[in-house]
């Protein structure tokens, strides 16, 4: 047949049409893609981006910063930076009196000479019954419950001096006794 | 400065005046001026997305432009990076839905 069939022809110029049809709406689809992940890279909205090679970055920072000896941590290092961006020295270096024994002692070192100031260690002690005895006696009006406050806490033995030596005689029975 | 979107130049008026629109361009024209083709679109968009197709378009962009370099990609270098793989990883089921969809408005509008 020399002929054509047009009904062939109509269907399959339909297919060819209805395929061009499609292939225009997907390039408009690719276009709009394309030009959304465009845009998002220019502008740098994707936070994910550098996603791997910050983490690879990071790794080997913290792996150098372990390595390091010289960064050993808090508890070597002697300025620590705080979350306020303040350094504290390790030793608290204000100065104050003693109320004990009147001296200038600085804060950070204000414990271990309250324990020998005050005689709560062994050596302490022996020294102290004799020496400091005699001022807490003259100090608390002649109680001689007083004879315990060496061995009370620093709180007590200021209440002593001051207030009433009744307080500090209850308070006596509660704390920490030891005969000479 | 280098143009991102390279666009064909506008066809002359002139040049136009004497051939008569294709059969094609009659479609055309009474897909858009009836709407359909808007509608098409959002169809097979929303089939896309649903699929992953879109998502995995996004990442071959990422990828391209992860090693491009952000600065130097333009939308062409990214549509000719998606479209070869785009048009061959459409499902099936999403071809012939819109190939059916579209062949019943050709149908309908009786050309």
């Amino acid at each position: 047949m020399s002929l054509p069939n047009e009904d062939d022809m109509s269907s399959s110029s339909d297919t060819q049409i209805t395929s061009h049809i499609f292939g225009d709406l997907l390039d408009s689809i690719i276009v709009d893609v394309a030009s959304e992940c465009h845009r998002i890279a220019k502008l740098g909205l994707d936070r994910n981006f550098e996603e791997d090679e910050e983490e690879l970055r990071l790794s080997a920072q913290a792996r150098v910063r372990v390595a390091d000896p010289s960064n050993s941590g808090e508890a070597n290092s002697k300025y620590v930076v705080d979350i306020f961006g303040q350094t504290h020295p390790s030793v608290a270096n204000e100065v104050f009196e003693c109320m004990n024994c009147g001296r200038a002692i600085m804060a950070g070192r204000f414990a271990p000479h309250l324990e020998k100031c005050m005689g709560k260690g062994r050596k302490a002690r022996a020294k102290v019954t004799r020496s400091s005895t005699a001022a807490q006696t003259r100090q608390s009006r002649g109680n001689p419950a007083s004879t315990y406050s060496t061995y009370s806490n620093s709180n007590s033995t200021s209440r002593l001096s001051n207030g009433t030596s009744g307080v500090a005689g209850e308070e006596y029975s509660n704390g920490a006794l030891e005969e000479p | 400065m280098r143009k991102s979107v390279n666009r064909p130049p506008t066809p002359d008026v002139m040049e136009n005046q004497g051939k008569e629109p294709t059969l094609q361009e009659l479609i055309n024209i009474e897909l858009i001026d009836s709407g359909e083709k808007e509608r098409l679109m959002e169809l097979l968009r929303e089939r896309l997305i649903e699929c992953g197709w879109k998502d995995e378009m996004k990442a071959l962009c990422r990828a391209f432009i992860k090693k491009k370099g952000r600065n130097n990609v333009t939308v062409d270098d990214l549509v000719h990076v998606i479209t070869p793989k785009g048009r061959a990883s459409i499902p099936d089921s999403i071809k012939a839905e819109l190939l059916q969809r579209i062949r019943a408005f050709l149908v309908s509008t009786a050309l």
